[in-house]
């Protein structure tokens, strides 16, 4: 066995943060997004949701694989006022919703923590076996 | 009633003899010397991960690099490094030492 080995808990920690940071990313635009009714080709903003991949067989970390939007169709709001609203008065709105964001976010976040824990308990562990050797 | 067998390598045929014994005493020469040097090539790698960290938390100031995973990431891989060496240091200093003050 070869030291770089005992590096094997830190990368793959550090790849689960580095995805759960990216997840988070995806979910802040889509709560920035919440009320965009324009994607910049005339159509509401699509949800977007992070699809993670685990990194070869057996023990790895994880990779971001795609970013992709949902395909779920947009919220109907009844809005006459606006200038985007149709002849019936509804107005396309984003297909996201806030209570399943924020939902994600406690997710992502958890699983952020836990990572971060599991990279630093692993140092403790190293430690304590360095010990050994006192 | 639990009978006391004291010769446990007659339950556990795969047991190893708990005490190392020295059957080939001619193989066990220049084997500190060679835990030294690889000591000395282990301390090159080390200072590379030491590096590669510094490196790393000067781009993260610098702006070049907003991965703070990566980081942390190389900062622990260094630590954790220089901690198995500065172990592995000690131990062999001690060991010189013990066998140094050894009374002839």
């Amino acid at each position: 066995m070869s030291v770089p080995n005992v590096f094997g808990p830190v990368d793959i920690a550090v790849s689960g943060m580095r995805a759960h940071a990216k997840q988070m990313e995806v979910i802040s635009s889509n709560i920035a997004n919440s009320r965009t009714a324009d994607d910049g080709q005339g159509q509401p903003y699509r949800r977007l949701e992070a699809v993670f991949r685990a990194e070869g067989k057996g023990p790895g970390g994880v990779t971001i694989d795609d970013i992709v939007p949902d395909s779920s169709a947009p919220q109907r709001i009844y809005d006459p006022g606006n200038p985007k609203a149709d002849s019936a008065g509804y107005v396309m709105m984003p297909n996201v919703h806030l209570p399943v964001e924020m939902m994600n976010l406690n997710v992502a976040s958890r699983a952020y923590q836990a990572n971060a824990a599991i990279l630093r308990r692993y140092q403790r562990m190293v430690e304590t076996t360095l010990e050994l050797l006192r | 009633m639990i009978e006391f067998d004291p010769t446990i390598s007659s339950i556990l045929p795969n047991a190893r003899p708990m005490m190392p014994q020295a059957a080939n005493p001619t193989a066990a020469k220049g084997d500190f010397s060679r835990a030294v040097k690889a000591v000395g090539e282990y301390i090159s790698k080390v200072d590379d991960m030491q590096q590669a960290s510094d490196a790393s938390v000067q781009d993260l100031l610098a702006g070049k690099n907003n991965d703070i995973t990566a980081v942390v990431s190389a900062v622990a891989k260094a630590d954790m490094s220089f901690k198995v060496l500065v172990g592995v240091r000690n131990k062999l200093i001690e060991a010189y030492k013990q066998t140094m003050n050894m009374p002839l």
